[in-house]
């Protein structure tokens, strides 16, 4: 039977009072070139770490060719994975030889020069990475590609059976980038070098590997060849926006490209949302539809209410209540003026109690008008009224028209279309 | 070393680099003989080998070669101490002093000078002062490691070391405050430093301790250069990284701890030395180690000379030398080579 270069087996792991991944399961067979991919903080690097045995997981296990990698003696580990981290930082003054060097373990006996052999795959793994010309530099003085470059191959030193790069070449040019990808997988092809990178780059990930992880929030969301995993849908849910994807006409594989230009043209005309949040629950809603290009009202919010301070910190127009008091009929009144110059009105997961209930009147308000209203789903776990008032009052505003909605990526397609057919 | 970033790859070059570092070690074993002629030549009874018939001349002589040794191995322990703990804490400020080390070994020190012996008498001062150094290396980082998982940062090490070594030499100023007279002179003067040799059996104890852990630090030399890369690529170029921190930690404590209850509290050697000899050497800690360790016995050996010299028949305390007399020399030095040591 054929050993896993990687085998995960529902492996939690993290830092401690705050665990990333969660219950990740794979496999890598031996000399298969692998991208992980996934949007920022989805547990990438930490899964590196954990593959690398750095992070001990707090469940499961982690195989490396069968052996349990927290039961792996360091020296036998290296041998078998080499890691180019993110960033090496070499505060004392050694020569890019000197650190590639580190990489041939057993020319680390602290007596005695390095073998011949030693030598020659150092100087080999150099030539590789393009990095011969530049071993007697001092290795912090040199740029971030080509501290990148060293890094590779000091890991290539070490002769291993699997490499894994985190964001390794992201600080390459173009041509660098090229050609440390056709020397991994000229290793790859020739000596079933099992490969395991990091990348933001999607479209050079779906080119390159036989296989994709696609991470979101600590889990693999999904694997599978790159026509399986690169699908609009998605990727646009996984990085919460519009992505589409199309094959490339030369070489067959997908290819994401953002909406980045259709949104700002779709916005000529501008449109004006009113938000009715709350305690740190607009934020989020204030930043994507101020960068979508609306303008956004906001109220009525009391004084101090971290959303107050986000509104006026990004500009956003906003009705203003005394700290800590109940919501008075002046308030209500400018937010109701405010609310009927808007297209549509948003609320947030902002929780009810008494002082705050009768911003629901500001649906209201706007549902008679014909404007559209969104209410975040779930009131049920965010109504402190006595009697469960929000609740009734949500119930009616719902069978009037407003809809529930649950997460930014539908929502901001449903504002766009109701808003845009509206100006 | 910088000089030749444009040229192409020569292959001569690595053996030219061997050949000057063999020259530089030529070098550095031409001054410990330099050191060793001054010692015995400078004293202040007088400049010239004492008349070895006469009874004074012999003491005189046995006196000097004492101090040489007194001087080389107290230079070669703070030295080597603080070059590693530059290199483990990836630090140019570290020190044996930083980590609140030498102030223990001070306590410790202290202590058995002025409330005497609890242990028999050769081994009272150094093992005191070695414990006390190991458990303040203890309090430094178990108070470091407060509230995170993981081993402590090197910021919340040197900042607890600050702390831990202020209570110390408060509680060695409250010591000598409370000393008897005799008890009150035999402090200070060891405080301030100096090399008045050390009874025989704790001069073959100390150099015991100090030769384990040199051979131990030279055993690690090469770990250490990986670990100033970070304990995340030592992890993974397969070592254990914590187990060697660890017990280079252990060993330049020793070694520091030893320096101490020999020859006081002398500064300047730990922290300057390891940066000039980095400077000269280049940070391959397989050479370095040594030739810190040789460097710092020479620069205290010939600093002990003109304590004795300069005021005779007074002598100076030599912890008040190495800085009047080290400093501008090695300024010199740094300002024109820092940056072939530390890029930081």
């Amino acid at each position: 039977m054929q050993t896993d270069a990687i085998a995960f087996r529902s492996v939690s792991a993290g830092y401690r009072k705050r665990p990333v991944l969660q219950d990740v399961s794979f496999t890598v067979p031996e000399g298969e070139f692998v991208c992980l991919i996934g949007p920022n903080g989805s547990g990438k690097s930490t899964l590196l770490k954990t593959a690398a045995g750095l992070l001990r997981p707090s469940h499961g296990m982690v195989r490396v060719f069968g052996y349990d990698i927290s039961a792996l003696k360091p020296r036998l580990r290296a041998s078998l994975i080499g890691v180019v981290p993110q960033k090496i930082d070499s505060p004392m003054a050694f020569t890019v030889r000197q650190i590639v060097m580190n990489g041939r373990g057993r020319a680390r006996r602290s007596w005695g020069v390095p073998s011949q052999e030693d030598d020659d795959i150092a100087e080999r793994v150099m030539i590789y990475t393009n990095v011969l010309e530049l071993q007697d530099r001092l290795f912090n003085e040199l740029s971030a590609g080509e501290q990148q470059r060293a890094a590779l191959a000091m890991a290539l030193a070490q002769e291993p059976r699997i490499i894994m790069l985190d964001e390794a070449i992201s600080h390459l040019d173009i041509n660098h980038r090229q050609e440390v990808l056709r020397i991994l997988m000229k290793i790859n092809r020739e000596k079933r070098l099992t490969v395991l990178l990091v990348s933001h780059d999607l479209n050079l990930s779906s080119q390159i590997a036989d296989r994709l992880l696609l991470m979101q929030g600590g889990t693999i969301v999904r694997q599978g060849s790159p026509d399986e995993v690169m699908q609009d849908r998605l990727l646009s849910t996984v990085y919460d926006c519009d992505l589409q994807v199309r094959k490339d006409p030369l070489t067959g594989s997908p290819v994401v490209t953002g909406m980045l230009e259709g949104s700002v043209r779709k916005q000529a005309v501008r449109s004006r949302l009113h938000v009715v949040s709350g305690g740190g629950t607009g934020i989020e809603l204030f930043r994507r539809l101020s960068i979508e290009g609306y303008d956004v009202s906001a109220g009525v919010l009391n004084q101090l209410d971290s959303d107050a301070d986000a509104a006026r910190a990004l500009g956003i127009g906003c009705v203003l209540e005394q700290p800590f008091s109940a919501i008075g009929p002046a308030a209500i009144g400018q937010a109701a003026e405010m609310v009927s110059q808007a297209d549509g009105v948003v609320f947030s997961r902002v929780p009810f109690g008494s002082g705050n209930l009768v911003n629901l009147d500001l649906a209201l308000e706007a549902l008679k008008k014909g404007k559209p209203v969104w209410i975040a789903a779930g009131i049920e776990e965010r109504d402190y009224t006595s009697g469960r008032e929000a609740v009734s009052r949500v119930r009616l505003l719902e069978s009037q028209g407003a809809k529930a909605w649950s997460s930014m990526h539908d929502l901001l397609p449903e504002i766009a279309r109701k808003c845009r057919r509206m100006t | 070393m910088k000089g030749s970033n444009i040229k192409p790859a020569d292959p001569r070059r690595r053996s030219d680099g061997q050949m000057l570092k063999g020259a530089g070690f030529a070098l550095l074993s031409v001054s410990i003989g330099l050191a060793f002629a001054v010692s015995l030549l400078l004293g202040p009874s007088g400049i010239g080998i004492p008349d070895l018939e006469s009874v004074s001349g012999k003491a005189i002589f046995s006196l000097r070669l004492g101090r040489f040794f007194m001087g080389m191995m107290v230079g070669a322990s703070l030295s080597a101490s603080g070059t590693v703990f530059q290199a483990l804490l990836r630090n140019p400020l570290a020190e044996p002093y930083v980590l609140g080390v030498s102030g223990g070994a001070g306590l410790g020190a202290a202590l058995s000078i002025l409330v005497g012996g609890w242990l028999p008498g050769l081994l009272g001062l150094p093992l005191t002062a070695f414990l006390f150094a190991l458990l303040t290396l203890a309090a430094v980082y178990t108070i470091a490691g407060q509230g995170k998982g993981g081993p402590p940062s090197v910021y919340s090490l040197i900042l607890s070391g600050v702390i831990i070594s202020a209570i110390c030499s408060s509680l060695i100023m409250f010591l000598v405050s409370t000393a008897t007279i005799e008890g009150l002179h035999t402090v200070i003067w060891w405080m301030l430093g100096n090399l008045q040799p050390a009874s025989p059996s704790q001069q073959i104890v100390s150099l015991v301790l100090i030769a384990v852990a040199l051979a131990g630090l030279q055993f690690l030399s090469a770990a250490l250069n990986v670990l100033t890369l970070g304990r995340e690529i030592a992890h993974y170029q397969g070592l254990n990284a914590d187990r060697i921190i660890g017990t280079a930690l252990f060993l330049a404590t020793l070694l520091a701890a030893t320096a101490v209850s020999m020859g006081g509290m002398i500064g300047f050697v730990g922290l300057v030395v390891p940066h000039v000899m980095r400077a000269l050497y280049g940070p391959d800690h397989r050479g370095l180690i040594p030739a810190s360790a040789i460097g710092g016995g020479v620069f205290l050996v010939l600093c002990d000379a003109l304590a004795r010299v300069l005021i005779a028949p007074l002598e100076i305390p030599v912890g008040v030398i190495t800085a009047l007399a080290g400093g501008p020399f090695f300024l010199f030095i740094l300002r024109r080579k820092m940056n072939d040591a530390w890029i930081a």
